[in-house]
Order: C-alpha cells, then sequence, then structure tokens
C-alpha cells in the first residue's frame, strides 16, 4: 500500500444553491444559439413585422401624421384585439422559424461530442441540463414573441387618446399566455426532436414536418371517419382558436367554421408535450455508447 | 466516514446486453487499475461509480454516499471520460471555471481552484485558448484538469494516457502518484500497463463484464499457480546457476539475458525455488547481485488471465 500520509482534503467551501447551477448551461446554449450568424439574420428578420405594426399604431392615432402623407382619408385597420392577433399569429410563426434553426444547435452537438457524461458527472441531472437548454431556447422565442407584442400593446396605450389599456387589459394577458404556450410547446418540440435527430439540417426539416404532417394525417382522419377531432392533430389551427380566445378577438377571424372546445385543445397541446418529454428522457442519457 | 468504495452485487444490463454482471469490491484509497479487453465492461463499471448510470442490481457506495445523493456524492468524485468531448467554443479557463460553477462553488473560489488545477497539469499558457485548438494531449491534460478541480476525493480516469507525450505522461503518472499517496482514490483504466503498473496498489482484472481477480498485483499474480512464474536473477555465471536449478529445482524454463549478467528462469514452485537459490547463494560459487519477479506486473497478469484475444483462460 503506497499511501503514507493522508493528507489530501476535499473541498468544503459553500455552495451555490442547484437552481443556480442550470444558469450556466443556459449560459452554454445562449452561446451555442447566437454564434450563428443565420441565428441574428432570422433574429433581425422576426422582429420586421414589429416595426411595421408601430408605424401602422403611430399612424392609426396621429391624425396630423396620416396628412401630412396624404393618408387622411384611408381607411386604417382599427387597433384592438383583431389587429393584435394578427400582430401574435405572424411573430408566433416567426418564432417557429427561428426554433428549427436554433433548438437542433442546443442538443445536437452535445449528443454529437459525447459531452453528456462530462456535463452530468457533476450535480446537475437530466432535468437540470433539460431545463437549462429550455430557458436558452425561451428566452430567445420570447424576444420576437410576447417582448415585442407587450411592447406594441404598451406603445399603443401610451399613443392613444381614450384610456385604452384599462378597457384591453385582456389583450395584453391573451398575448403573453398565448405567446408563452406558443413558444414553451416549440421549445420542447425542438429540444425533443434534436436529441433523436442527429444531423441538425434534417432537424430542423424533422421540426416542420413534425408541424405540418399531423394537420394533413388529421384531415385525413376527419374525412374517413366523419368527424371534427381530427382537427385536433392541426396544430396551426388549433393554436389560432387558442390565440383567438385569449385575446378575446371576433371568431370569424379564423375562418374555419369548426367549433372546438378549448379544454380538447389544450389536453391535445399537453398531450404532444408528454411525448416531447417521453422522447427527452428516452434520450438525454449520461451513458457513453462504447463499452470498453 | 467510510473511506471505501463498494460495489456490493452490482450488475447493469442495457437490455439484453451484459455490462456488468455481479460484481462485489471493496476498494480502499491509492491507485487502483482497471485492466480489460475493449468491451469488458471497465467503462461500464466507472460509469456506474460516478453515477452516470443506475445499477440493474445491487447497490454501490463511495465513501459512504450513494449515488443518489447528488450534491454530497459529486462533490467527491472526479471523472475523466474517455471522450475527447467537450461544450463548444469554451476556452480551456471557462471549460474548468464552468465545471466547478456546476459543482455548485462560487465564482471566487471557482477562479482560485481553477487556476491551481490548470498549473497542476502544466497547461498555464494555454488556458486562454479555445480548446478546440488544442492538441490531443493538451486535451487530455485539460480533461484532468476538470476532474480534478474541484478536490474530488474519488478520481476516475478512463484511459487518462491516450494521446500524451512521453514527458506529459510521465508528468501525469506522478501526479496520479502523488494523489493516491496523498490518501485519494483513484480508479485508472489503461492500455499502458506498463506505466500504471509502476503506481498501482493493486488491479482489478474485468472481461466480459466478470471479475477476473482484484488485489494487489503481487499477490495476484502468486496466486495465479498453473503459470510458473519467471524470476530474473543477476549474477557472475547465469549459465552454472540455470544448470544448477535445472538439476536441483523443477524449472520449466530457463533464457539467458541478453547482456549476459542475468538469467531469466521460470519456476513452478516459486517458495522452494528462492529456498533453492539461498543456498546456492550461501555455498559462494555463484555471486548473487539481484533477485527480482520477472512477470508480476499487471500485462503479465493480464495475459495469464485474460488472454491476448481478450478472453478468459
Amino acid at each position: 500500500m503506497s499511501i503514507y500520509k493522508h493528507s489530501y482534503r476535499a473541498y468544503t467551501g459553500r455552495l451555490t444553491p442547484a437552481w443556480y447551477r442550470i444558469f450556466v448551461l443556459a449560459r452554454y446554449g445562449f452561446a451555442e444559439v447566437w454564434s450563428s450568424k443565420i441565428t441574428v439574420a432570422l433574429f433581425t428578420f422576426s422582429l420586421l413585422p414589429s416595426v411595421l405594426f408601430l408605424v401602422g399604431i403611430y399612424l392609426a392615432n396621429n391624425p396630423l401624421a396620416r396628412a401630412l402623407i396624404g393618408m387622411q382619408n384611408a381607411k386604417l385597420a382599427a387597433i384592438d384585439a383583431r389587429f393584435f392577433f394578427v400582430i401574435l399569429q405572424i411573430h408566433c410563426w416567426l418564432a417557429m422559424v427561428l426554433s428549427a434553426w436554433i433548438a437542433p444547435r442546443l442538443i445536437s452537438f452535445d449528443l454529437a461530442d459525447n459531452a453528456l457524461p462530462i456535463l452530468l458527472s457533476r450535480p446537475v441531472s437530466r432535468l437540470g441540463y433539460v431545463s437549462g437548454k429550455f430557458i436558452a431556447l425561451l428566452s430567445s422565442l420570447s424576444a420576437v414573441t410576447w417582448v415585442p407584442c407587450l411592447l406594441l400593446f404598451c406603445y399603443q396605450s401610451y399613443s392613444s387618446a381614450l384610456p385604452w389599456a384599462g378597457q384591453n387589459l385582456q389583450i395584453a394577458v391573451g398575448l403573453f399566455a398565448g405567446a408563452m404556450i406558443w413558444i414553451a410547446f416549440l421549445s420542447m418540440l425542438g429540444l425533443a426532436i434534436s436529441s433523436w435527430v442527429k444531423w441538425r439540417m434534417v432537424a430542423t426539416g424533422v421540426i416542420f414536418a413534425a408541424m405540418f404532417i399531423p394537420a394533413g394525417v388529421g384531415a385525413i382522419v376527419s374525412g374517413v371517419l366523419r368527424t371534427k377531432w381530427g382537427i385536433l392533430l392541426n396544430l396551426p389551427f388549433t393554436m389560432s382558436v387558442l390565440w383567438q380566445r385569449l385575446l378575446g378577438a371576433p371568431p370569424s377571424i379564423i375562418g374555419l367554421r369548426i367549433v372546438i372546445p378549448t379544454a380538447p385543445i389544450v389536453m391535445s397541446l399537453l398531450l404532444a408535450a408528454l411525448i416531447c418529454g417521453a422522447m427527452l428522457n428516452a434520450r438525454i442519457r449520461a451513458r457513453e455508447v462504447v463499452r470498453g | 466516514m467510510n473511506d471505501r468504495i463498494v460495489f456490493d452485487d452490482v450488475s447493469k444490463f442495457y437490455g439484453e446486453v451484459l455490462g456488468v454482471n455481479r460484481v462485489t469490491l471493496s476498494l480502499p484509497p491509492g491507485v487502483t487499475t482497471l485492466v480489460g479487453p475493449n468491451g469488458s465492461g471497465k467503462t461500464t463499471l466507472m460509469n456506474l461509480l460516478t453515477g452516470l448510470v443506475s445499477p440493474s442490481n445491487g447497490h454501490i457506495s463511495v465513501l459512504g454516499l450513494a449515488p443518489s445523493e447528488t450534491t454530497e456524492f459529486f462533490r467527491m468524485v472526479g471523472y475523466c471520460t474517455q471522450f475527447d468531448s467537450f461544450p463548444r467554443g469554451l476556452t480551456g479557463w471557462e471549460f474548468i471555471v464552468d465545471s466547478l460553477l456546476l459543482h455548485g462553488i462560487s465564482h471566487d473560489q471557482a477562479a482560485k481552484l481553477a487556476l491551481e488545477s490548470i498549473e497542476r497539469v502544466r497547461l498555464g499558457d494555454a488556458a486562454a485558448r479555445r480548446i478546440a485548438s488544442y492538441s490531443k494531449g493538451m486535451r487530455q491534460k485539460i480533461r484532468l484538469a476538470q476532474a480534478i478541480a474541484h478536490h474530488p476525493r474519488v478520481l476516475v480516469l478512463d484511459e487518462p494516457l491516450n494521446g500524451l507525450d512521453p514527458m506529459a505522461r510521465a508528468e501525469s503518472l506522478a501526479l496520479f502518484e502523488e494523489l493516491g499517496r496523498q490518501g485519494m482514490h483513484l480508479l485508472i483504466s489503461s492500455h499502458i500497463l506498463e506505466e500504471v503498473d509502476r503506481i498501482s496498489d493493486r488491479v482489478v482484472l474485468i472481461t466480459g463484464g466478470y471479475l477476473i481477480a482484484v488485489g494487489n498485483i503481487h499477490q495476484v499474480r502468486q496466486e495465479v499457480r498453473e503459470k510458473p512464474m519467471e524470476v530474473i536473477i543477476r549474477c557472475n555465471n547465469p549459465e552454472l546457476l540455470a544448470s544448477r536449478m535445472f538439476a536441483i529445482n523443477h524449472c520449466v524454463e530457463a533464457r539467458l539475458h541478453p547482456d549476459g549478467k542475468g538469467v531469466f528462469l521460470r519456476t513452478g514452485d516459486v517458495d522452494q525455488f528462492y529456498s533453492i537459490l539461498n543456498d546456492i547463494a550461501a555455498e559462494g560459487t555463484i555471486k548473487v547481485e539481484t533477485v527480482a519477479p520477472a512477470d508480476d506486473d499487471a500485462n503479465a497478469i493480464y495475459q495469464y488471465l485474460i488472454g491476448a484475444n481478450g478472453s478468459t483462460s
């Protein structure tokens, strides 16, 4: 036995709380996401509609400005729930494009590099790891969804000559809740698919496919079984219904005449999120593939 | 606190594939070498020890702690994986500091400990560079630095000498030896048996997921009685010694040393062999300078117990 003296001492200093450590992984996530110029370009593009809507709100509230550009008799859209529904819808779909690009960057690299064992041999659980990535993705998507939407709401409240905000508080709540539900779902879906598809570009394609192929399957199910419930697989439609109800916009804005209660929509989203959770649970493992 | 690493009847199955089967071990502090062919279950054993995989059966305790006690457990364990994998875009310094932050150590302390570990592996000049620009040896060193940075009491090193040049290998071995002497547990898997052998207190031989032998290398060698032991004797008249030993003792093989000043003798009864050798030395006709076992190293034990093709013999 070659032990001559037990002089080695383990670290006994203070430790930070467990939740704090997740933010180290979130920071890794941000670094991964924003290291790509394409991410920056997509992010900038996603904010462009806000600028256009900002101009729209400015003109709607300023007759003098309208007169200056010769639009005094032009009929501008009313700034109401319908107007903010369009804003939310555009931003949310742009967020989907952004998430399809950035979600694979968050997990695929770690899986391809076999970096999970080195990260998870710390007091960080698999849930902590996914939470770190989730925070990075959710924050990035927030910046192009509810944040600009609420800023536009605030600007409208400031610009309007009437006490507008108090009467339209449901719009603000709807903008935040609708966007958060959507981006939380997008984040789960993006991370789950990225954990299974090794190649980033393919993962991006699969995220789009996961969004739109079920809509086609749902239409077939509805047609064959002569039921309206196949529409629950049509995520673009169900989300539009949810946003419309959250904002208090008229149902006619959605177009389709099928009426689906809110509870099945929420249940179908929860079910999809659970499937994503199961996919992540199966794939995010510290186990190294090679035995030796 | 218990100072042992204990595997109590531990098995791990990946579906129908056997990782390790019914492993029972109790390892005291010091350097333990894990030896076995590819696919023998070494990495599974290390992953079990570091809490990265859960056993299908049995219990693991590291210094009295179960892997489920995550914060305390991981504070005690440092793991250097065999894979050349890092989160992308980080410098060596960031990698170590972030690793410490993940352990829950504050920023100030993390900076202090990172500096200490980077200096310990002699990577100070390269710490500010991105890991992507490191040579293979430097990457191995930075992995080692992250494994020791938080002052673990158990250090698990999966092929830590791969990719290191002879100088860096010697430095690493000296560091392992020093840590082992200070009372740390080191579990090292390596294919470079000759070098690890020098610092190893005990060896764990594993193949096909089953433990073959555990213990001090010399003790394990002596227990392998079916393989005659080889002894090298340096003396002034090796030819005469060989003939004497053959005449008296059941020597099965004799081979002159290339320099002509020694002889390798292989015997099936080492106790009788040493007794007879003492008598010959006492006679004074042959001047014996040194006597040493020639095949009680990890490499020889590996060859005898597992064989060159990795199957148990």
